[in-house]
């Protein structure tokens, strides 16, 4: 036991070293990464081997097998299916059955079952809320004289096939939006500026990437957590402004976002844009190719030329943004002030402390959104960047109920809704803002689920007393 | 230095009728939040509703040639709208900061969608022959008092409203039985409800009056300051607009006072940036009212207090 508290930490961070090395260099196009990769699990398998035969660990040697044989299935199996290489679901299906085996091993056939019934009715909501939705805009169709049958096609065809890069590049920053307003809302507090704190992530990003030419990886490193505590910096005054008057932090973020969206073309005519010239008008400069993201295209040559590794950033992110809310005791603190924040004080959890915490986290998380951005896609900042990210980040994070990791799935959703309304609108004359009508009520779905809380009461009121009225008289004969 | 042309060149007469102007929408609206926070039930959707009832202004005018039913149909689907708000806080008790947020969203999507059905594409609208600024009268007598009177006395009929909606809801608030039962529903609600009034109709009626008011406000963007609807013409003025109602102290007057201050800071800057007297971008002027927002909420909000049960959820067994 002693043994394992000393030397379990360092040999973790080396194999994450060697996982996180040999993945740059797998993304940036050297095959041989891998290598690493695999080295990486030999070690784990290795240690997790001594571990139990010195007694150290009581698991039986199965169990860490399967599990990383699980999360190398899934993680292979994800990177190809996000970059168009559809086989890639045959991966994930195989970790979701390696999953099933080894919780079932561990813990027999009935939990196994009944958890699987549980997420299936955790599902079920969402589900039929989108199917609704989906119905509902077939009476608007219909309604409005556009064919449903041919519309809905193109919308999926696109979003989910033929544009599917487009739909993973429309989600990656709603990613980080999201996860930063769901993040803020877990403390209670409702950080509606994301936009702003987008836009000044973006501008950092863009100025450091003009200027700061160090090797690759340091340079993405260095920009991504500058910009992003520069980005945290735009919500230090909201905090404040909270912690010590109380003012509303939707009042001031708001503001502060529409201070940095005007600010934007200042920063844009300063770095090389010029209203004169029609071609270069409102267009920073390019900034330099150190700092530019590696693309999808280096290690999976049939995808997507523009498709960058900015969705598996997100992915990490929205991992890690789980683990801290859920894992530890920041999270738990910053939970407790969400949840009742007179208790949270009761038991010597300090607000002040918690909500500057959130805020300029959920900052730093927004300003990510513009970073990955410019690294990724852009490579210069344009005016209007945003497509309003930080507004739609709302609804993302509304419907993933501020959870880290339904917002990736929530946030995908909306870039495939957006993608295969372009295609849409190419291929049939049906206007794509009949995709925005079916995000809104979508998102009606999060009202939805007070209605059936609602409805059930009532009808279990109904029944209540029926059985009390039956009682009473029953009571009398 | 400025020189003294300038300064006069900015500091006139119409710089006191542009403030007025320009702080009619922001008043409106933030009456309504007020009595909607007295009620109660916070209301961050004035954005959303704003825009609705801008686009319905707009449209109906167009339809019918006369911005009076324009206004009347802002009027309405700004009620109607704000309907759904009250729906979801009270009955449905969603959480009021939600409820508003997706409503915002929402209108966004509404708008686009009903600008291609009445337009064919979306972004901004044709323009309407008439609009409500084709009304401005000057009131006799009044107008003829020198600096207050052009300012005050000679505006377009959505101003004369905001100054009739200023008194009317300071009186309403005051004086009637049913102004004092929105000022308990929002301080004790089960007091309230213990003598035997609803405070569900009580709340409902509050955000009524704010998506009524709501609407006007979005009107007088489309139909009288401009004559076309543009999407997100509101920009942030419904926020701006809580704004006013936090500084002036969730009193009617007081946002009227607070919201004058935010057209000040809009027609101040805008005039600098036209005068041309300082050679900084532009866009540093145009943040001054988003900047001075938030330097008024930070200074002033600590001396306003909001309605006890403010954003409360008021639940209640009824039976039925």
């Amino acid at each position: 036991m002693v043994e394992k508290t000393r030397t379990t930490p360092v040999i973790a961070a080396g194999l994450a070293l060697l996982v996180f090395f040999g993945g740059w260099f797998v993304v940036t196009g050297h095959g041989w990464g891998h290598l690493l990769i695999l080295a990486a699990w030999g070690g784990y398998l290795v240690s997790a081997w001594l571990g139990i035969r010195k007694g150290s660990s009581a698991a039986p040697f199965h169990t860490p097998l399967l599990t990383s044989i699980m999360i190398l299935l899934a993680v292979y199996g994800i990177v190809l299916y996000l970059g168009s290489y559809f086989w890639g679901a045959f991966l994930i299906i195989a970790a979701l059955g390696v999953y099933a085996l080894e919780k079932g091993l561990k813990d027999g056939k009935e939990i196994l079952k009944e958890s699987l019934k549980a997420s299936l009715k955790n599902l079920m909501i969402p589900f039929f809320g989108f199917f609704s939705a989906l119905i509902i805009g077939v009476f608007i169709m219909l309604a409005t004289g556009y064919d449903p049958i041919e519309s809905y096609a193109a919308l999926f065809y696109g979003g989910l096939v033929k544009n599917w890069s487009v739909s993973i590049l429309n989600a990656t920053p709603l990613i980080f939006t999201g996860l930063s307003i769901a993040f803020a809302f877990q403390a209670g507090l409702f950080n509606i500026g994301a936009e702003g704190q987008y836009y000044v992530g973006a501008m950092a990003a863009t100025f450091f990437g003009l200027y700061l030419n160090l090797p690759p990886l340091l340079t993405i490193l260095l920009i991504i957590l500058i910009s992003g505590a520069l980005a945290a910096a735009w919500n230090f005054v909201p905090a404040l402004l909270k912690v010590k008057t109380g003012a509303h932090e939707v009042i001031t973020t708001m503001m502060l976002a529409h201070t940095a969206r005007y600010l934007s073309p200042v920063f844009i005519r300063t770095f090389g844009g010029d209203p004169a010239t029609s071609t270069h008008a409102y267009v920073t400069d390019p900034i330099l190719e150190t700092s530019f993201l590696p693309r999808f295209k280096g290690f999976l040559p049939d995808t997507n030329y523009r498709l960058h590794i900015g969705i598996l950033i997100a992915i990490g992110v929205a991992l890690f943004v789980h683990y801290l809310l859920f894992k530890t005791r920041i999270g738990f603190e910053i939970r407790a002030v969400g949840q009742n924040p007179n208790a949270a004080r009761a038991q010597g959890i300090s607000i002040g402390k918690n909500i500057f915490r959130a805020l300029l986290f959920a900052g730093f998380l927004a300003g990510l959104s513009g970073v990955v951005q410019v690294l990724g896609l852009d490579h210069k900042l344009f005016l209007n960047l945003s497509g309003g990210y930080g507004w739609n980040g709302i609804s993302v994070a509304l419907l993933a109920a501020n959870n880290p990791i339904g917002v990736i799935f929530t946030a995908l959703i909306w870039g495939i809704l957006d993608a295969g309304g372009q295609y849409m609108i190419r291929v049939t004359d049906t206007p794509n803002s009949i995709v925005e009508i079916i995000k809104g009520i979508v998102l009606f779905l999060i009202v939805a689920r007070y209605i059936y809380v609602y409805l059930g009461n009532r009808i279990k009121r109904r029944s209540l007393r029926r059985i009390e009225a039956k009682n009473a008289a029953g009571g009398r004969a | 230095m400025i020189d003294m042309i300038l300064a006069s060149q900015i500091f006139n007469v119409d710089l006191l009728a542009a403030s007025i102007r320009l702080s009619t929408p922001i008043a409106i609206a933030a009456i309504g939040a007020t009595i909607c926070e007295r009620s109660g039930v916070v209301n961050i959707a004035m954005e959303g509703i704003m825009i609705v009832g801008a686009f319905f202004a707009l449209w109906f005018s167009a339809l019918t040639g006369s911005p009076w039913i324009g206004l009347f149909a802002g009027l309405v689907f700004g009620g109607l709208y704000s309907l759904i708000h009250a729906w979801a806080t009270v009955t449905l008790h969603l959480d009021h900061t939600v409820s508003g947020a997706v409503l915002n969203i929402l209108a966004l999507g509404i708008t686009r969608y009903m600008m291609v059905l009445a337009y064919g594409h979306p972004g901004t609208s044709d323009s309407i022959p008439v609009t409500l600024a084709n009304y401005r009268f000057a009131v006799p007598l009044l107008s003829d008092i020198p600096i207050l009177g052009p300012s005050l006395f000679n505006q377009t009929p959505i101003v004369y409203i905001m100054f009739l909606l200023v008194i009317f809801f300071t009186w309403f608030m005051k004086k009637t039985k049913v102004g004092l039962h929105i000022k308990a529903s929002g301080e004790h609600p089960y007091a309230l409800e213990t003598i035997g009034v609803s405070v569900y109709k009580i709340r409902y009626l509050g955000v009524i009056i704010s998506g009524l008011l709501g609407g006007v406000a979005g009107a007088y963007l489309s139909i009288e300051n401009q004559s076309t609807f543009t999407e997100g013409m509101t920009n942030g003025r419904g926020f701006i607009a809580m704004a006013a109602m936090i500084s002036g102290g969730w009193t009617p007057i007081g946002a009227f006072l607070a919201a004058l201050f935010f057209g000040f800071a809009e027609a101040f800057q805008l005039r600098l940036q036209i005068s041309g007297a300082v050679s900084i971008p532009g866009e540093f002027f145009t943040i001054i009212p988003y900047v001075a927002t938030l330097a008024a909420v930070a200074g002033l909000v600590r001396k306003s207090k909001a309605p006890k049960a403010d954003g409360k959820d008021f639940i209640i067994e009824k039976e039925d």
